[in-house]
């Protein structure tokens, strides 16, 4: 139980519907057994559109978050405009792999629409920065194989805003209900091409 | 009838013996009907060694045969008699395998035993002490004794000990010469009899709880929803505590069984209600 | 293992450390005071490796201070403090030697007149929290405060609650921690309360 990416715990995920997508994540922080806070949201936004969710050891979610937040920074000091999130994805792996022998413990994930367009996007990495693309959900964190489990059983495409919100929540909270290490509360983002609707999900405290 | 008792005992007394002996005539001798069952062993040199490498993931976490860990239960003697509260969460790893576990296994109308550590263990051994008291009341035509229910057990972990059982049970009941009485018995071969006792993961939880409110005097009610609130305050921060709550309360009369109350249900009643639980927003 | 224990109440922060220092199987010393005030309103308490532990201290303290003479005495708030302790510890975790330090940052903002517990341990996880404690004492204190914490409590009914705390300690900790120390940081700045 010493692997580091599953000393705090935590989970997220990102699904992809029509001209809109969501993030959600949950809000535990542990160490080990003990459960620390209930508080802790993985999730950053960059410009209008874009997340980055971050999943794994804690210290590198903290740190990592930093650092995008720098890079983002100067990014939109230098192009006077907000990252677009295909570009985020290329700067998460490209800064992952930097470390590629002495890894950031996380399993990121992006989501986002296109800036002109409004064109969904979202894409995880493993620990060293390679792209999994995808066109409907991606997983991640300690509850991702119960992900998988319920992403692949109620996922469908073309879901309008509403409807993603609902099939996101519950494949979230029903995984995170099956892993020890998750759970303690969760938040969902949807993103449409006019708005950023932010929901906390009341769950199971134990 | 004694007979028939003395049938069953005697003979399949001396586990450690069947066991040697179904290891050594594995293949050369049929066993004959046996009502008890012998454990068997492994056919290899260091069965015990064999057994740790491969499901013991506290020496080993990569261990490929996880098994279901992890619960808080409690027991405590107050002027009313016992109450007997515990979760119902199993584990293997950091998958939840069961939120729907019973931990408190009904040896008699007067006799409760307690579930934690190896499921399966508690489990079965559990159910077997359930016939050796029934074998005494047989051979005695008395009620066994607390105090003798958990020797029993006792003794049998102890006969064990080494080979990787892994169980912490609390043996509660009530005799006439007695009174309520709680035995705590683990795989150690530790037997203690006392007051107020939280075994698992989530025993240091519920023990904050507990200590800070309890009291020889509490009422039935009181009690009751002391044991209630401290297993509740160790599913909330114990990550392998969970599920639901099984509620006992010992008698003269026996147990009475006082419901199943699930923790998503109750955490925010309990939130409210106490005003209590600052550290959760909602 | 040393006791750690971190209370905030509506206006002010309270901080617990056993006084027993152990090496082995001897207490060494039972009047170890396990903090180090690193400005007037910032409190840092420890807790790990023996020989890290005040090294790590005593350099944020130091870092700190120099801070506050560079800048004229402006003195670094408790997140500015937190977030720099956080930063050391994360880039120490991938060095050759890391500190195996925890630590608890007990604060007191002026400007925004707030106080704030920090949590973070020897991985750099930071996490702001009403209360908190590192090592086995967590395991009893946080049930027992998830009880009876309540959000606008003044520093007298944090101490109450402190008490009940180090009764719970006493009871179930199997070794002797000799005692603690018991600090709070709140407007007027950092304090000692006697008789624990």
């Amino acid at each position: 139980m010493s692997d580091p990416s599953s000393i705090n715990g935590g989970s997220a995920l990102a699904m992809v519907g029509k001209e809109c997508i969501a993030i959600a994540c949950d809000l535990r922080l542990g160490n080990q057994s003990l459960g620390l806070s209930n508080n802790f949201e993985k999730l950053f936004q960059f410009g209008d559109k874009t997340f980055l969710g971050l999943t794994g050891l804690a210290t590198d979610v903290l740190t990592l978050s930093e650092t995008f937040r720098f890079k983002n920074n100067l990014y939109e000091l230098r192009e006077e405009r907000s990252i677009e999130p295909s570009t985020l994805a290329n700067l998460v792996s490209s800064t992952l792999y930097e470390k590629r022998f002495g890894p950031y413990f996380v399993g990121p994930i992006v989501a986002g629409l296109n800036s002109k367009t409004n064109e969904p996007f979202i894409c995880g990495f493993d620990s060293i920065g390679c792209i999994d693309f995808a066109k409907d959900f991606i997983v991640s964190g300690t509850a991702s194989d119960q992900l998988y489990g319920m992403c692949e059983s109620l996922y469908e495409p073309g879901l309008e805003p509403e409807d993603l919100f609902e099939t996101i929540s519950q494949a979230l909270l029903n995984a995170v209900d099956r892993d020890a290490l998750s759970g303690w509360g969760a938040v969902v983002y949807l993103v449409t091409k006019d708005k950023v609707t932010k929901r906390v999900l009341r769950t199971r405290q134990d | 009838m004694n007979s028939i008792a003395s049938q069953f005992t005697n003979n399949n007394n001396n586990i450690i013996r069947n066991e040697i002996n179904s290891v050594t005539h594995e293949f050369a001798q049929q066993n004959s009907l046996n009502l008890v069952p012998s454990i068997t062993l492994p056919p290899i040199s260091q069965p015990t060694d064999f057994l740790r490498a491969h499901t013991d993931d506290e020496t080993n976490p990569d261990c490929k045969i996880k098994i279901a860990h992890g619960t808080t239960t409690l027991a405590f003697r107050y002027q009313g008699g016992i109450i007997v509260a515990v979760d119902s969460r199993a584990t293997a790893g950091n998958w939840i395998a069961s939120q729907t576990v019973n931990k408190v296994i009904r040896i008699n109308p007067f006799l409760l035993g307690t579930m934690a550590g190896g499921a399966a263990d508690c489990q079965y051994w559990e159910t077997w002490l359930g016939t050796q008291c029934r074998l005494h009341e047989l051979r005695e035509k008395e009620r066994i004794s607390v105090a003798a229910a958990s020797k029993i057990l006792g003794n049998l972990v102890y006969q064990y000990k080494g080979m990787g059982l892994s169980m912490g049970t609390m043996v509660c009941g009530y005799t006439k010469k007695e009174g309520p009485t709680i035995y705590y018995v683990d795989s150690d071969g530790t037997r203690l009899k006392g007051d107020l006792f939280c075994v698992g993961s989530g025993q240091t939880f519920a023990y904050g709880v507990l200590d800070s409110e309890y009291k020889w005097e509490l009422t039935d009610e009181e009690a009751l929803y002391l044991g209630k609130r401290s297993i509740l305050a160790a599913t909330h921060r114990d990550a392998y505590s969970g599920g639901s709550i099984n509620l006992y309360h010992v008698t003269e009369k026996g147990w009475i069984y006082h419901g199943n109350h699930n923790v998503g249900d109750i955490f925010w009643d309990i939130k409210e209600q106490e005003k209590s639980f600052n550290n959760v927003d909602g | 293992m040393d006791i750690i224990l971190g209370i905030k109440v509506e206006d002010g922060t309270i901080i617990a450390t056993s006084k027993a220092a152990t090496r082995g199987i001897s207490v060494l010393k039972d009047s170890d005071d396990k903090t180090r005030a690193l400005n007037a309103r910032n409190l840092i308490a420890y807790t790990g490796e023996s020989g890290d532990t005040v090294q790590f201290a005593e350099f944020i303290q130091a870092n700190i201070q120099l801070y506050s003479m560079r800048e004229n005495d402006i003195e670094l708030s408790p997140k500015a403090t937190a977030s720099f302790v956080r930063n050391q510890l994360a880039t120490s975790l991938r060095s050759r030697k890391p500190y195996q330090v925890n630590v608890l940052i007990a604060g007191y903002d002026t400007k925004t007149d707030t106080a704030s517990l920090n949590w973070i341990d020897y991985l750099g996880t930071q996490v702001e929290l009403p209360y908190g404690a590192h090592g086995y004492a967590a395991f009893y204190a946080n049930s027992l405060l998830d009880k009876h914490y309540r959000k606008n409590m003044k520093i007298e009914e944090g101490l109450g609650l402190l008490k009940l705390c180090l009764k719970e300690l006493e009871t179930r900790m199997p070794i002797d921690f000799k005692g603690v120390y018991v600090k709070v940081v709140d407007k007027d700045g950092i304090r000692s309360i006697e008789g624990y």
